[in-house]
């Protein structure tokens, strides 16, 4: 039998009880599916005393159209974004991360907000208490130097969540409930680029929802990414990518990626090929941008470059498939 | 630190006495002695310990048990019916979709959770569906005949 | 009554005889039983690389409430090891530590968290010593070395020159020379390594349950390290979860159960974590091969010229076995006269290498199948044509006195070639894509135990009582491979009655005759042959008391499996009332049959070590496999594979195939995603995530022909099944690779970032201007 620290389990109704029980708790950690938590749990990553399990709360699994947009609670499953109408037909790329995150079991109970909240991850962090301990810890975690770059004093461990990216094409906002009421958030202002601590959640504070505007017409989007084997791997590299075309030229086009930082960003300077055609020469250099701006480190066995180079390889198909689409 | 746990186990409606930090794998398997179920890895990793609750797929060696409260819980011990087979363990055993055994509980789980929302996979179905198990023995290939094997028995 | 006739198993598909109860999670596996006074066995491991141990203070541990055991080093009455002359490993290590995970004590308490609260209490004093994580450190000038007796910390060095290698590059027409560079990699057989053992106070008895392969080797072991006599030891094997020679020995897990359940006094469970199974390891080595071949215009191998060298490890475990292998089977599948081999097994500051299957074979079949496919282009010959210029004539002696008795390659080589269409569709694939081909063969069990008793290879045991079932003991132990299933099969085809009169009851030391175990693919060969001999004798005893009763003679007896008759027009008496007339004055009938080898299988004396290599028959392989690849990611995509295998006669059909699929997959997982990495000696990948063993999404088609090239001794002709077509696929992999996109991959495993890599290297050459790049 496996030995989890003791832990009081609370079965709140709504947000707000949740995050009444989560300031009243030492130690306290929200719960929904448990995919990525328990795991640190079992590692002796994480030592929670209190978990505030949110299944029990009702608008945490609703989804439905607003504003012409949608609004999705934080608890719905990825299978069920994966298989959601409205997500497939307007915003595919959401869709289509929610349905590459790890393997299909793992999908029916990892939830958005537990995939936007991943923790973040390193070869070197993700071990077991006994492995961390006799290689002295990191900085991420209990120690002094960061395995990936001794010497620095900045965590490097990645961001791995697949759905980031393909949210931040569309602006998502996500609805934040805390100590102080509720709050509404752009989901980039969310991140820092900080392996440590990359999270710009105040103590507390509760992903309830996230609500993606309406959709400018013709916007096409896709998400893509690259692991070593076809399932149950997390992203060596994700990209997601959003255009339009008209008349032959780009009327739009976002990048935004995953696994090659310690948060998933939009990568900047793509709005320089709108206006063109994205041919053989503009997808080239755009591979270019991305591989560029994709700073991926030795977080994995896998090489970093061959990380940084795919995922302009990823971003490059991804426009140029939804170019011709 | 306890929670009283009213779940059905294979269609048998129980209340458990659970410490919340206990594992729904722990519990199957140490605290009701429902063996069938496998810990192959040290966290969601393998897939051994896929069990369905309330009918789909699910690592029982990350849920913790008190999430469980009102589900129904099946594993593999709930499948054969008077002793006979179901068509899904049938398949693994003629097809022998089973060699050693040990990834079979959660395979058979698995492609249980599959065929009872898709009476008819393609072999890409199957193939997405048994995606988060790992087999050491078989290379699949008789894993996949045996789950189309068992679609066919159900159809017919 | 005419139309009766015995029942025929042997030939046709059978389902196994234990997959109903893993089908309906009914199987008990190692983890699975307990027992209401059992304790939880926990090892406490070294978080040092090499060190002497000063002091290990147990006395905090001790005091802990809960805590009913706690062993060390000093608890062992002996070291073990699986080698009878290179037993160098402690159950828990005294003295030295040698690598970082290796066991130092252990505790048994009354639950998970006392456990592993006493772990925390135990104090080791370390003396760090230098450590080294690679052969090349290992070996390096003033390394000190890993065990006194290895001195340079070569475990085992290996030469041998036959025939006349320097002629035979002299008269070759061309001669190539590479390097390969393979990864180690492990079994990660999907059960965690597990023990459970009870001990009678009372009796001073122990009984073991854990997940072996070799049952018998864990009872030498327990009465050794716990310094008990055997007869003190019972071994029960329960339901295995596969091994693949990651249990082809006694493991710290068992050990530590064991004196932890003596010291108690009670049941103790001892459960490995996924991570802790990956550190006790015993997989294939890393190692770099140099292979050399001369090869005339229209293709035969003039002379082999190669070495390896491999990363053993901190103990000698199979080593010395490992890296004769590696020299040895250069030969056996080829007509190959003139060969030179120097293999160094280096001692490291790693997890200890084992047998894994297809055992010390295959990083020399990758290295020699890449090596002559690039020569064959180089002459313009055909792959296929390549091995077709250099098959063996069986029956025939190799020139290390290897026997070939049955040779089922060249029709390997047909069904492939046809089924996969490469004539008509190699170079025709489009951009990016490709076929690749490559042969390989195994023993089927080594004819020379290493634990040499004088006893037969193989017993069994069959009984029969008034219930007229017959049940078959066995020591081999059935860990998932259809062993029993085999077994029964034999017995059943020998009488010609239904299987279901057959109860197989497999590796209890109580019960079951001693067998050497589930390795080197022995036990269809050996155990089969004795099963035969076993059903032989009983059949005799059945006819006799069928013709006492019937009133005539033996020899006029007619069996027919479920009936026994005198002729046609006879009513005969049904197999019940031959059983009964059989008990009459001698009461419950137990026959035993046995194997053993021929002395002409033993292998050779050429030079030391030659008998590794020696079996009664080789299995032989060939496969084609289809990749694309994508010229921008280097991700490969095995489409699909056909793979051919002689295993002489397929005793069951479905088995076989099985196996072959199995093995193929598991060679793919060595070629292109699995490996070991360290990180200063500390397992990177010791979990399934980053050890990446293939899912069902990335495994490809594997179509399997069955040729049966009948061994004149084999259980009706069969031979290996289970580990001859693995190496194939590694060099037919990167020969497609290189038929795809026209670079040569001589590192293991090819992953997209290792690919890339020579991608780039590749085009930075052609840029250059240079042709070849090394």
């Amino acid at each position: 039998m496996e030995q989890l620290p003791q832990m009081r389990m609370h079965r709140p109704a709504t947000a707000e009880e949740a995050v009444a029980l989560h300031a009243e708790a030492a130690a306290a950690r929200y719960l929904a599916g448990g995919s990525d938590l328990i795991v640190n749990v079992r590692r002796g990553i994480e030592q929670p005393e209190a978990l505030i399990y949110l299944n029990g709360i009702g608008e945490m699994h609703e989804i439905a159209e607003s504003d012409g947009g949608i609004s999705m609670g934080g608890a719905l499953t990825l299978r069920q974004l994966a298989e959601n109408e409205i997500l497939r037909r307007d915003y595919p790329a959401v869709a289509e991360a929610a349905g590459e995150v790890a393997g299909p079991s793992h999908r029916e109970y990892g939830t958005l907000g537990g995939n936007l909240c991943l923790d973040t991850r390193c070869i070197y962090y993700n071990q077991s208490e006994w492995w961390r301990a006799t290689n002295s810890y990191c900085l991420k975690h209990r120690g002094e130097i960061c395995h990936v770059a001794p010497g620095g004093k900045k965590c490097f461990a990645a961001f791995s969540g697949d759905l980031a990216p393909a949210l931040l094409l569309f602006d998502a906002e996500v609805e934040l409930a805390g100590p102080d009421g509720r709050r509404r958030l752009p989901l980039a202002e969310m991140y820092r680029n900080d392996g440590l601590d990359h999270l710009t959640l105040a103590a507390g504070e509760l992903l309830v929802a996230v609500h993606l505007p309406a959709l400018p017409a013709d916007v096409r989007s896709g998400y893509a990414k690259s692991r070593v084997r076809g399932s149950i791997d997390f992203p060596l590299a994700g990209a997601a990518v959003r255009l339009s075309v008209k008349d032959g030229a780009l009327g739009d086009l976002r990048v935004a990626l995953t696994g090659v930082g310690s948060w998933p960003f939009l990568v900047p300077g793509t709005e320089k090929f709108i206006g063109g055609p994205l041919d053989e020469e503009t997808s080239a250099q755009l591979r270019e941008l991305v591989r560029a701006k994709a700073k991926a480190m030795k977080t994995t066995t896998t090489a970093p470059h061959y990380r940084r180079r795919v995922a302009g390889v990823l971003a490059q198909r991804l426009a140029e498939g939804l170019a011709t689409a | 630190m306890k929670t009283i746990l009213s779940v059905t186990v294979n269609g048998q409606p129980r209340d458990d006495v659970v410490p919340d930090n206990m594992l729904l794998v722990d519990y199957l398997r140490e605290k009701i002695g429902l063996t069938g179920t496998k810990v192959g890895c040290d966290g969601g990793e393998c897939g051994a310990c896929t069990v369905l609750i309330d009918g789909r797929p699910r690592h029982a060696c990350l849920t913790l048990a008190a999430t469980c409260q009102e589900a129904r819980i099946d594993t593999v011990e709930s499948l054969a019916h008077a002793g006979r087979l179901s068509a899904i363990q049938r398949g693994f055993h003629e097809k022998l979709g089973a060699q050693c055994g040990f990834c079979t509980p959660g395979m058979v789980m698995a492609a249980e959770g599959l065929l009872r929302q898709n009476p008819a996979p393609s072999e890409a179905d199957i193939r997405s569906a048994l995606a988060a198990n790992i087999c050491r023995c078989t290379g699949y290939v008789k894993i996949i005949e045996a789950v189309q094997a068992a679609a066919r028995e159900l159809a017919s | 009554m005419n139309d009766i006739s015995p029942v025929q198993t042997i030939g046709l598909p059978q389902p196994f005889v234990d997959g109903p109860e893993k089908v309906t999670g009914k199987a008990m596996y190692a983890a699975d039983f307990s027992a209401a006074d059992a304790l939880v066995g926990r090892i406490l491991r070294s978080p040092v690389a090499h060190a002497k141990i000063v002091s290990v203070d147990t006395a905090r541990a001790e005091a802990l409430a809960g805590v009913l055991a706690v062993v060390t080093g000093e608890d062992c009455a002996d070291t073990h090891g699986v080698l009878p002359i290179a037993m160098n490993e402690w159950a828990l290590a005294r003295y030295r530590v040698r690598y970082r995970g290796e066991p130092v004590a252990a505790v048994a308490a009354v639950d998970e968290a006392t456990a592993q609260q006493a772990l925390a209490l135990i104090e080791v004093e370390y003396e760090e010593l230098p450590a080294y994580f690679t052969a090349e450190e290992a070996r390096a000038e003033g390394a000190i070395d890993l065990h006194e007796e290895r001195p340079g910390n070569i475990e085992r060095d290996v030469h041998f020159d036959l025939g006349d290698v320097d002629g035979g590059m002299a008269e070759a027409d061309l001669v190539r020379e590479m390097t390969f560079q393979c990864a180690e990699v492990c079994q990660a057989q999907m059960e965690p390594h597990a023990a459970f053992a009870e001990y009678d106070t009372a009796r001073e008895r122990l009984t073991m349950r854990s997940s072996t392969q070799v049952p018998y080797y864990v009872h030498l072991m327990l009465a050794r390290v716990l310094g008990i006599d055997k007869l003190q030891v019972r071994v029960v094997k329960p339901y295995i979860g596969g091994g693949f020679g990651s249990r082809t020995e006694t493991l710290q897990s068992e050990l530590a159960a064991a004196l932890l359940a003596r010291k108690a006094g009670r049941s103790v469970k001892v459960v490995l974590s996924r991570e802790e199974t990956f550190i006790t390891h015993r997989g294939r080595p890393e190692s770099q091969l140099r292979m050399k071949v001369g090869m005339r215009k229209d293709g035969t191998i003039t002379a082999v010229d190669f070495e390896a060298v491999q990363r053993g490890g901190a103990y000698s475990d199979y080593g010395i076995v490992t890296i004769l292998y590696a020299g040895s089977m250069i030969y056996g599948i080829y007509d190959i006269t003139s060969a030179r081999f120097e293999g160094y097994r280096v001692l490291t500051n790693t997890p200890p290498c084992g047998a894994f299957r297809g055992h010390g074979t295959v990083k020399t079949r990758f290295a020699f199948e890449s090596l002559i496919d690039d020569m064959a282009i180089e002459l313009g010959l055909d792959p296929f044509e390549v091995r077709r210029a250099n098959l063996l004539q069986a029956p025939t002696m190799t020139e290390n006195d290897l026997l070939v008795n049955s040779y089922g390659l060249d029709e390997c080589l047909d069904w492939v070639e046809q089924a996969s269409g490469w004539r008509q569709r190699k170079g025709k694939l489009g951009p990016y894509r490709g076929l690749g081909m490559a042969c390989s063969h195994y023993i089927s069990g080594a004819s020379k135990p290493k634990h040499w008793t004088g006893e037969p290879h193989a017993t069994i045991h069959l009984r029969v009582d008034w219930d007229a079932s017959i049940t078959l003991l066995t020591g081999a132990a059935e860990i998932g491979q259809g062993s029993s299933t085999v077994m029964a099969q034999c017995v059943a085809e020998t009488l010609g009655v239904d299987m279901g009169r057959i109860r197989v009851i497999s590796s209890d030391s109580a019960l079951t005759p001693k067998d050497n175990g589930s390795y080197s693919s022995r036990v269809t060969y050996m155990v089969g042959n004795a099963s035969i001999d076993a059903a032989q004798n009983l059949k005799a005893k059945l006819i006799e008391a069928a013709a006492r009763k019937l009133e005539i003679a033996p020899e006029d007896v007619e069996c027919l499996g479920e009936v026994y008759r005198g002729g046609q027009q006879d009513q005969g008496l049904s197999f019940d009332e031959v059983v009964m007339e059989a008990l009459g004055g001698e009461g419950t009938l137990t026959v035993k049959g046995i194997f053993d080898t021929i002395p002409e299988s033993w292998g050779g004396r050429k030079y030391r070590g030659a008998a590794i290599g020696g079996t009664m028959a080789f299995s032989y392989a060939a496969q084609v496999v289809e990749v694309a690849v994508d010229p921008d990611t280097a991700e490969i995509t095995v489409e699909k594979v056909w793979v051919a295998h002689d295993c002489g006669k397929a005793l069951n059909p479905l088995s076989v195939e099985g196996q072959v699929q199995g093995s193929v997959w598991m060679g793919m997982g060595q070629a292109m995603t699995e490996e070991t990495r360290l990180h200063d000696g500390l397992l990177l990948h010791a979990n399934m995530l980053d050890y990446r063993v293939p899912t069902i999404v990335d495994s490809p088609p594997i179509e399997v022909k069955i040729v049966e090239a009948a061994d004149p001794h084999g259980p009706f002709g069969a031979k290996e099944a289970g580990e001859g077509s693995l190496s194939g696929f590694l060099p037919a992999l990167t020969n497609a690779v290189a038929d795809a996109i026209g670079v040569r991959a001589t590192e293991l495993p090819l992953t997209p970032d290792r690919l890339l890599d020579l991608l780039e290297k590749t085009a930075l050459a052609e840029r250059a201007g240079g042709k070849e790049v090394a």
